[in-house]
């Protein structure tokens, strides 16, 4: 500790140090690390001087003076690749919260040998053409089929073990297209499983047709079959003149209330939805034609609508063991929300997007969408351009995709092997074992 | 197959009543010992039939029967239990036997799960406990004569209104030699301060972990919550049941009438005579209040403003401490563990 400064001229040195980094790294942009400065102004952050300048949050400042000085590498770096764009926006911060994940990056050229189909599908995930982990999962199987059945293996090699080596840059393609979700690691991690146990001896087209038969499989019964046993399952949790309230866009949610209102059942639907993505205003689309009477509003008008609901119904991006529920951002307000005025919360979740893990909130993993004008196909009530969104100076955009909604919020969790509470999630592998 | 639940032959529903004549016998027990008999008296001739035959059956029972919840948890048990019983023997009729045997000799055994229970929660039971407990339960009437054999407990217990059991109860243990009060089912927040832990029984425990009781158990569960008191639900493991109810309006035992506001315009009078009508005689006479056998002072609700209110209600699994049942003593989480374990999938 500097015993000797006073607040002031604590922070006149730092705003000194961080304005000599700026210009560094505007400058040569590798290495802005300031070695002199750091440990002395780390202590003096610790020690106080909680208000910064204005526009920084809080906590971001206790976090600023790093603990070591892999941070101030990794922000320059940041710094730099951002650098290009932002040099000329008067050296721009780059946001403090979720850093972590690093800044969405533009999918580049392809390296290696990837396959067309890959491509193809990586983009159209990038592009947010294909939303949804069910999805992307679907797509990143069946993109998978043709990458199999295209496949040769090399001479002297094996299929059972040259295969998985083969696929590892696709993924890893798709992965930087998008973070890579749940269900595609487990329906990958399965893949994994059944090209290891493929049989030597088989000739080559038939392993390959074998993986495919499996691949088909895993989706027919963990996704398809599973969104059907859904279906009748949390619509029987459905009565005449309920008010069902749901968020964003599901497809097992879609897929529940459109079966629902088949079976003769009447009741109405709120779709909440937010910006940017605005993906409800497709679930409008679909339910409205199927003549569900539906009424729409944006997620801060939720206050006003919850009094009347009987039953929320959202689905999940994933589900962990200690029951949380990862889903698009916004899930967790509208779980909160309901749970304060009791309403029963109900997930409708197919079990393969179970993920062994704990996650306790929205920090540790999420995912940034990117800048600019990628969601959105319906029209909207302004132009276009002034909906966009785009860094300016001093202005900077955050947009997580996902967030957590805590066991305590959520009522049940609807999967094919039956209906469980959310504190009992990890009991759904003893539940499988029994199945298969 | 529904030659066998309505033919003059064999009525379960009879025979159902008929077990239910024995005090000790509770209505998921009667529901098993029922269906047991429907075996034996069935002429279906594969699995599958009788399973049809079974499901039948217990249909004609809940249906019949004014408080399904319970039965079903029974017959549902025993359904399972009959679907998944290894079937190597060829000789179909020697099937049935054995399985109308293990029906038996499970209700027979059934009997003896209240003792384990009450054995269990003597554990949890100090001497000098003051408990509340709620109308009436064989299960919790055996936890508490068997606690005083050997501690000191005083008991206070509700009249459960509107059908009194709790005074079944404050009979039973007063002859036993209990200090027993009866307290209003209003008085339950009075008196919850004074109290050490709340012990109930229960019609069913269901998936979420929750609890299905006479009405007022989920008031008692609430105010013993606010008061920081331990909830104690004891149940046999055949009380488990795969239900999942979101709310309180989503029970089986629900229906449009419970709670229902009469209409307010004077229209004819004369849709009055159902017994489950949504409008009283009230709106086109005024206030009826019905004679009663106790003092003017004292008024009573009518027999249809009783019908309007619900029998049974159900109790979060968050409000419950712990579930004391004969397969050991579960955490609510751990209800739900056992019931995916047993009828997985």
């Amino acid at each position: 500790m500097h015993p000797t400064r006073t607040k002031q001229e604590r922070r006149e040195l730092q705003e000194r140090q961080r304005a000599a980094k700026a210009a560094k790294t505007a400058a040569n942009g590798v290495n802005g690390k300031p070695q002199g400065g750091k440990p002395a102004s780390q202590p003096a952050a610790a020690g106080g001087a909680p208000s910064r300048k204005a526009g920084r949050v809080s906590d971001a400042a206790s976090k600023l003076p790093p603990a070591g000085l892999a941070k101030a590498v990794e922000k320059a770096k940041a710094g730099q690749s951002s650098a290009a764009d932002q040099s000329a926006k008067n050296q721009a911060r780059g946001l403090l919260i979720f850093s972590h994940f690093g800044l969405p990056k533009p999918v580049s050229s392809a390296k290696g040998d990837i396959h067309p189909v890959i491509a193809r599908t990586a983009l159209q995930f990038s592009a947010f053409k294909i939303t949804g982990a069910n999805a992307r999962c679907i797509a990143t199987l069946t993109a998978f089929k043709t990458v199999i059945q295209d496949y040769v293996t090399p001479p002297n090699n094996t299929l059972s073990r040259h295969l998985m080596t083969y696929l590892s840059p696709q993924i890893s393609h798709l992965v930087a297209a998008r973070p890579m979700s749940v269900t595609m690691g487990n329906a990958i991690r399965q893949l994994k499983l059944d090209i290891s146990g493929s049989d030597i001896d088989l000739p080559e087209q038939d392993a390959k047709d074998a993986l495919c038969r499996k691949i088909d499989t895993y989706i027919r019964e963990r996704i398809i079959i599973a969104d059907q046993v859904i279906q009748e399952t949390a619509g029987n949790k459905i009565k005449d003149g309920d008010v069902i309230l749901t968020y964003a866009r599901s497809s097992v949610v879609e897929k529940v209330l459109l079966e629902a209102h088949a079976s003769g059942r009447n009741f109405s639907v709120i779709v909440v939805d937010s910006r940017p993505m605005l993906e409800g205003k497709r679930l409008l689309a679909v339910l409205s034609d199927a003549g569900i009477h539906c009424t729409y509003v944006l997620l801060p008008a939720l206050g006003s609508v919850i009094s009347e609901v009987s039953t929320v119904l959202v689905g999940a991006h994933s589900i962990h063991t200690n029951g949380a529920v990862y889903s698009r951002a916004g899930t967790a307000l509208v779980a909160m929300m309901a749970k304060r005025h009791s309403v029963p919360v109900v997930v409708c979740c197919e079990t393969y997007k179970f993920s062994e893990t704990v996650q306790l909130d929205s920090f540790t993993k999420n995912e940034l969408a990117p800048l600019g004008d990628l969601f959105s196909s319906f029209p909207n009530t302004k132009p276009r351009e002034s909906l966009t969104l785009e860094n300016k100076p001093n202005l900077e955009i955050l947009n997580p995709l996902y967030d957590l909604t805590p066991p305590t919020c959520i009522t049940a969790v609807v999967t094919e092997v039956g209906v469980i509470p959310p504190n009992s999630i990890s009991s759904i592998p003893v539940a499988l074992g029994r199945l298969l | 197959m529904s030659e066998l639940a309505q033919s003059t032959a064999f009525d379960i529903y009879a025979t159902f009543q008929q077990f239910l004549q024995d005090d000790q016998i509770s209505p998921p027990l009667a529901a098993i010992l029922s269906l047991a008999e429907a075996i034996v008296k069935s002429n279906a001739g594969t699995m599958f039939e009788l399973v049809q035959a079974l499901n039948d059956g217990a249909e004609e029972l809940k249906r019949r029967s004014k408080n399904p919840i319970s039965l079903n948890a029974g017959c549902e048990l025993f359904i399972a239990f009959v679907t998944l019983f290894p079937h190597e023997s060829d000789n179909f009729a020697e099937l049935k036997k054995e399985l109308e045997q293990q029906g038996r000799t499970y209700a027979r055994e059934a009997i003896s799960f209240r003792d384990k229970i009450a054995e269990l929660a003597l554990g949890f039971i100090k001497d000098d406990a003051v408990i509340l407990t709620h109308s009436y339960s064989r299960v919790v009437l055996k936890a508490l004569l068997h606690a005083h054999k050997t501690k000191r407990i005083s008991v206070y217990v509700t009249e459960s209104r509107p059908r009194g059991l709790g005074l079944k109860t404050h009979e039973a243990l007063t002859a036993a030699g209990i200090p027993c009060t009866v307290v209003l089912d209003s008085a339950v927040a009075y008196v919850m301060d004074r109290v050490d832990f709340v012990l109930v029984g229960s019609e069913a425990v269901v998936e979420s972990g929750g609890l299905i009781n006479y009405v007022g158990s989920n008031q008692m569960a609430i105010i013993a919550k606010a008061a920081n008191k331990p909830f104690y639900a004891l149940a046999e493991s055949y009380k488990f049941h795969r239900l999942f109810p979101l709310s309180q309006y989503d029970l089986p035992t629900h229906n449009p009438n419970i709670l229902s506001f009469p209409t307010p315009t004077a229209r004819s009078a004369g849709h009055g005579d159902a017994p489950s009508s949504a409008i009283p005689d009230a709106t086109t006479k005024g206030p009826v209040y019905p004679e009663t056998s106790s003092s003017s002072t004292e008024r009573a609700m009518s027999q249809e403003q009783i019908a309007k209110n619900p029998g049974v209600d159900y109790t979060r699994p968050d409000l419950i401490s712990l579930v004391f049942s004969d397969v050991g003593i579960l955490t609510p989480e751990g209800v739900s563990q056992y019931l995916v374990g047993m009828f997985a999938g």
